[in-house]
Order: C-alpha cells, then sequence, then structure tokens
C-alpha cells in the first residue's frame, strides 16, 4: 500500500543521496584543486629559497650547497640553470618538457615530468642575478602528494557517508514523526463505535487535516439527523400499527367470551393468534429499529435486579397460564444502559424461555456479577439450543428447525443487538442442570 | 363504578366500552380531549382512561390539565408509543398506571379494578377482596362478616399485601414491615408467617409465591385459570 510516509520517504530519500554524493564529489574536486595549489607553492617557495644559495664570483655563478639540498629518500631534486641555460648544479634533465606544458602561474611555472622512472611536479622560478637571470626548479615525485591526497579522499569520503546515513536517519525520522497526527487520527477514527456518530475534535487536529474533519463531521452530523428521523418514524409506525391491532384484538377477545362464538370459536381462535404473532413482529421489528444509533446518548444508571422484579411481575400471569413457575434469584447491581432497550432485551429472553419451558417446567431470571461484571440471565428447562445453532439463532428471521408455536425469529436478535448496544456480550449456554438454555448478557465492569 | 374512557380510535374504544362494561364497570366515552374535560367538570368518575394519541390536544396535555385543577381521579394512561420518554412524563404529571397497546381486555380490567380499589382505600381504610374485608384503619380482618383473628405480625404481612394487591410485595419489604417488632428477622420467619396467615384465610384468598421475590395477594378466581 502507498502510505504518505513511503511516498516521502521514496521522494526525499534518494534525491537526498544522490545530493550528498554530488556534494561529496565537489568536495573531493575542491580538495584535490587546494592540495595541489598549496603543494606547488611550498615547490615554488623551495626554488626562491634556493636563490640564496647563489652567489656571483668574478662575473661566475657558484653553487653553495647547502646541507640536505635534495631529501633523504630521493623525493624531491633541484636543478640551476644559468642565463646561458647551462646546468650550475642540480638533478639533469630537469627542465626538459618545461615549455611544452608549463602553466605560469604568481612568477613561478609548474608542470609534470618523466624522470629517472618516475612522474614528477616540477616548479621552476626565475631569479635575477648579477650574472643574469637564472632558472632554478625544484621537482618532487607526484606518488607523495598522492598519497596525501589518498589520505584526503579517504577521510573526505568517510565523513560524507557518515553524514548522508545521519541525514537519511533524520530525514525518516522526521517523517516518521511528523506524519504522527495521522496515525492518532486513524486510531481515533478505528476506535470510534460507528453507532455513537459522535463528532471528532477540530480543534485536536493538525491544519492540512481540519478540512477533512470538519467535512467528515459535516456527514456525521447528516447521519445523527437521519437516524433522528428514522427513530421518529419508528414512533409513528408503532403508533399507527399498533392502534389499529389493538382495537382488532380487544374485539376478537370480546367475540371469543361471547356464547354464540361457540360454532366459529376456533377459527376465531387462529385469527387471534395471527394477529397476535402480527402484533408481536411489529414491536419486534420495533424494538430492532429502536436499538440503532443514537442510544448512547440516552445512557444513564439502570437497576438490574429492579428490572427484573418489574419483568417477572409483568409476566408471572402468562406463566401461570402456561403452567411454569417463574422465579427470580437477584442481587443489587446496576449498569450504564437505556433503560426502554434493556427492558426490550430481558423481555424477549423471558419471552422465549416462556415459550419452550414445558408445562410444569422452570424459568429463573437472574441478576448478578461475574467478577466485577453485572449480568441479566434467563434460565429455562426446557430443550435448549443445540451447541450447533448457538451463533445462528442470533440471526435475524432464523428459528430453530422443528421449533413450534409462535415467533418469527427475532427476539435472540434483538438481544444480540440490545446487548451489542450496551458492549455487552451475550452468551447462550446450557442450564445447569444441563438441560434447558441458560442466556447471560453480561456488561461491561462499571469504571 | 364509572369509568370515562379518551380515546379517539372507535374500533379500540368500542371494544373497551363493552369489554368493560362486561367487567361489571359503566363507561362513558368522549373521542377527544375536550369532550371529556366537559364531561369530567359536569359527571363524576372513579377513574380515567386516557390514550396518548389524540387529536387537536394529546392525553397526556389532559392529564397535566386536569391534575392542575385538582382532580385526584385515578388516571390509566393507554398509548402505542412505548417510548420511555413518554413514560417518564406520564407518571411526572401524575398517571397512575400505563397500558401498551395492544392489551388484553382481562389486563385491562384488572388494571381498573386495581385503581378504583386503591383510589376508594384512602378515604374509607377497607379493602374488599372476594369474601375477605380488611378494615386497615380498625385492624380487622373479616371472611364472610365472620372475624379473624390475627397475630400483629400476621397483620403487618396482610397490612402490606393488602396495600398492594394483584402486585408483587418483595420479601425485603415484608421483613421491614416486620423489623420494629422483632429482632434478628429471618427470612424464614416471614415464610412462617405467610403460611400461618394462609392457614387462617383458608380459600378465601390467595398468597402467590413469587419464587425468589415474594408474595402477592390475589383474588380467588382474579388470577387467570
Amino acid at each position: 500500500m502507498m502510505t504518505i510516509r513511503r511516498r516521502l520517504l521514496l521522494l526525499l530519500l534518494p534525491a537526498l543521496a544522490l545530493l550528498m554524493l554530488l556534494g561529496g564529489a565537489f568536495d573531493y574536486w575542491v580538495a584535490i584543486a587546494t592540495t595541489r595549489n598549496a603543494y606547488d607553492r611550498a615547490l615554488a617557495n623551495a626554488a626562491v629559497a634556493l636563490t640564496a644559495t647563489l652567489s656571483v664570483e668574478n662575473k661566475r655563478l657558484r653553487f653553495n650547497a647547502p646541507l640536505a639540498a635534495n631529501a633523504a629518500d630521493g623525493s624531491i631534486v633541484f636543478a640551476i640553470a644559468g642565463p646561458d641555460r647551462a646546468l650550475i648544479a642540480g638533478t639533469p634533465g630537469l627542465f626538459e618538457g618545461a615549455s611544452a606544458a608549463s602553466r605560469p602561474v604568481a612568477g613561478a611555472n609548474y608542470w609534470d615530468a618523466q624522470l629517472l622512472g618516475q612522474r614528477w611536479r616540477v616548479a621552476s622560478v626565475i631569479a635575477p642575478t648579477a650574472a643574469g637571470p637564472v632558472r632554478i626548479a625544484v621537482a618532487e615525485t607526484l606518488a607523495r602528494r598522492s598519497r596525501t591526497q589518498q589520505v584526503m579522499l579517504l577521510g573526505k569520503l568517510l565523513i560524507d557517508f557518515a553524514e548522508l546515513d545521519v541525514t537519511l536517519l533524520l530525514v525518516w525520522v522526521a517523517v516518521y514523526y511528523g506524519l504522527r497526527p495521522l496515525d492518532r487520527l486513524t486510531e481515533q477514527v478505528e476506535g470510534h463505535s460507528a453507532r455513537a456518530l459522535q463528532r471528532f475534535d477540530e480543534a485536536r487536529v493538525p491544519g492540512e487535516l481540519r478540512p477533512l474533519i470538519v467535512a467528515f463531521n459535516r456527514l456525521l452530523e447528516l447521519l445523527h439527523d437521519a437516524a433522528q428521523a428514522q427513530q421518529r418514524f419508528v414512533a409513528d409506525a408503532a403508533h399507527q400499527m399498533r392502534t389499529p391491532v389493538a382495537g382488532l384484538l380487544a374485539q376478537l377477545e370480546l367475540l371469543l367470551n361471547e356464547s354464540r362464538a361457540g360454532a366459529v370459536s376456533a377459527q376465531l381462535g387462529a385469527v387471534q393468534r395471527g394477529i397476535q404473532q402480527l402484533a408481536r413482529s411489529a414491536n419486534q421489528l420495533l424494538a430492532l429499529a429502536r436499538a440503532e444509533p443514537l442510544v448512547q446518548e440516552q445512557f444513564g444508571p439502570v437497576a438490574l435486579k429492579t428490572l427484573v422484579e418489574q419483568l417477572v411481575e409483568r409476566y408471572l400471569d402468562r406463566a401461570d397460564k402456561a403452567g411454569i413457575d417463574l422465579g427470580a434469584d437477584t442481587l443489587a447491581t446496576s449498569v450504564q444502559g437505556n433503560a426502554a432497550l434493556l427492558e426490550d432485551l430481558l423481555e424477549n429472553l423471558i419471552d422465549n424461555a416462556l415459550k419452550y419451558a414445558p408445562s410444569g417446567g422452570h424459568v429463573t431470571v437472574r441478576s448478578g456479577l461475574e467478577g466485577s461484571q453485572p449480568y441479566l440471565e434467563v434460565e429455562d428447562d426446557g430443550p435448549g439450543i443445540p451447541e450447533s445453532e448457538r451463533g445462528r439463532v442470533r440471526e435475524r428471521f432464523y428459528r430453530l428447525p422443528g421449533s413450534a408455536g409462535i415467533g418469527c425469529g427475532l427476539g435472540l436478535a434483538i438481544v444480540d443487538e440490545i446487548a451489542r448496544v450496551h458492549g455487552a456480550d451475550f452468551q447462550i449456554g446450557s442450564a445447569a442442570a444441563g438441560r434447558g438454555a441458560r442466556m447471560r448478557v453480561r456488561f461491561r465492569a462499571a469504571a | 363504578m364509572r369509568i370515562l374512557l379518551v380515546e379517539d380510535n372507535e374500533l379500540v374504544a368500542d371494544a373497551i366500552v363493552r369489554g368493560l362494561a362486561h367487567a361489571g364497570f359503566t363507561v362513558d366515552h368522549a373521542l377527544s380531549a375536550e369532550r371529556a374535560r366537559a364531561a369530567l367538570h359536569t359527571e363524576h368518575f372513579d377513574l380515567a382512561v386516557v390514550d396518548i394519541g389524540l387529536p387537536a390536544e394529546d392525553g397526556l396535555s389532559l392529564l397535566g390539565a386536569l391534575r392542575q385543577e385538582g382532580q385526584a381521579m385515578p388516571v390509566l394512561i393507554l398509548t402505542a408509543r412505548d417510548t420511555l420518554a413518554d413514560k417518564i412524563r406520564a407518571f411526572d404529571l401524575g398517571a397512575d398506571d400505563f397500558l401498551m397497546k395492544p392489551f388484553e381486555q382481562a389486563e385491562l380490567a384488572a388494571r381498573c379494578r386495581a385503581l378504583i380499589r386503591r383510589a376508594s382505600l384512602a378515604p374509607s381504610g377497607i379493602v374488599r377482596l372476594g369474601r375477605m374485608t380488611i378494615d386497615l384503619s380498625g385492624h380487622q380482618l373479616q371472611i364472610d362478616s365472620q372475624p379473624v383473628e390475627l397475630t400483629r405480625r400476621e397483620w403487618l404481612v396482610l397490612e402490606s399485601l393488602a396495600h398492594n394487591i394483584g402486585r408483587i410485595v418483595t420479601k425485603d419489604r415484608l421483613m421491614q414491615a416486620l423489623a420494629g417488632w422483632e429482632q434478628d428477622l429471618t427470612a424464614n420467619a416471614v415464610e412462617t408467617h405467610i403460611s400461618r396467615l394462609r392457614a387462617k384465610l383458608g380459600a378465601a384468598a390467595l398468597i402467590r409465591t413469587v419464587r425468589g421475590l415474594g408474595y402477592r395477594l390475589d383474588e380467588v378466581g382474579e388470577t387467570p385459570r
């Protein structure tokens, strides 16, 4: 994947490396030129110094050899020629080739020469004497200065490479840390619950990213508005649907209680069950729609014990009718959540348990603590849910194969959805006795 | 006992009027808040059943206005909207009970009966439940007009239950009611008093055990089948 970081490094690092190499080459060339000039000047100075060894006696030049005119290792030689170009002292042949390659700089001439099987650098000056101009040349083997230059070159290259490494490292570190705000933003976006629809803090992002975040926040606001509109629609739809359904069911109940219903009571009963199923499905669909975004805005403390007591009370008559012993086992504990949704959640769990527990069976609703995590739990002694089906029963509209009675397969999907909104996990297990289902919704520990 | 029903949906209203009449109530029906107010100004009702979704003025606003005027009659709010906000607002405005549509006729009738019973309890202090008459201020229990002797503790238990007929009274609450009379009270002691009370009530009333929660006093025959 082409990241901005990689892109910056790919653009910067080769260009910088090339620049550093060119700089190194230039430095080297300057260093060579400087050392050559310095060596040349030293040679010319040596030549000028040799004029002091000359004296004129009877209009004849005389050379008074200094003690160490030639270097001990033979790497420096000299030659002195009189006005008649005759060699007065020093190494013969030094002036050969002078005219061809000479280069006059500041009163001295310089050239390279081949002599005695070696390459030499020659500097010559012309010194005026009473006997006329004298040419003095001093030569040094090129090997000598190239040794010096090699040492310089090596040092220069080492420094250049160190500089290159440090520069590249600094660029890499700068790019890495310069882009940290992007990483932080990425983490923020990733950690952002899609359900919360919370705005990002515009003040805390770098200027370059602000327009993006502003646009993003605008989008979130639109989503938030849409979600609100959806919730209003759900509430309206609920009202529009429930009122006629309530009318139908109430009328049917009256009809069924009348003696003349006798002949058609079986059909009326079927119609009643159908409408009840319709009402339940509508309720459950609405409950699902309600568990969508926004609800985290309406979170508050919900006492689980009170919730259990209220719902057991509400379902007691239905349990009596079905011949099921509905009971509770409560511990006073509370969670942060949406009271209406948690009511939906527990209602669906109890409804489900009452549907599957046999007549004479037991359903127990619990609130408690698992470690420091509060939980709600409903246990029944019905047929239970086989392990292989425990994932699928959470899906919308999925029903266990062969399950009887009314239902549209939304109950556990709603529980799953509401648990998710609360950051809780919904566990489907077996009852303690090994028979029946145990549904537990475990919430996060209170912060 | 007279009930005012405020409901704009004819299908629902018709069924409720007939259903409650069948359960022994006299029901007047108003289609709007305005008509309900007119009826309430001229007649006496023991209970009002009010739908939230009414045309023009909704049921909650009618409820608020009634309580403002000092109407103390119990009000049962009927609604098709089950948002928590509506429920909280209804109770804040002075609703006595809240029932979601769709509902069962038997449930509505039972709740109406409980509300009227509770409202009449305050002035008279007398609760009538099937064959029982419980005189809460006179501390007397009669079954079929025959006085029944109760110990002080049995009476405290019955009193708590009678204040909440048809509702669960938790074991904790019963223990609190007895706390002034017994030190080191155990949950077992509550069970003992309950079972003695049951023996004395016989078939006249049913004290139902709700496993893990507490007890509920039911009229015999009032619990469905």
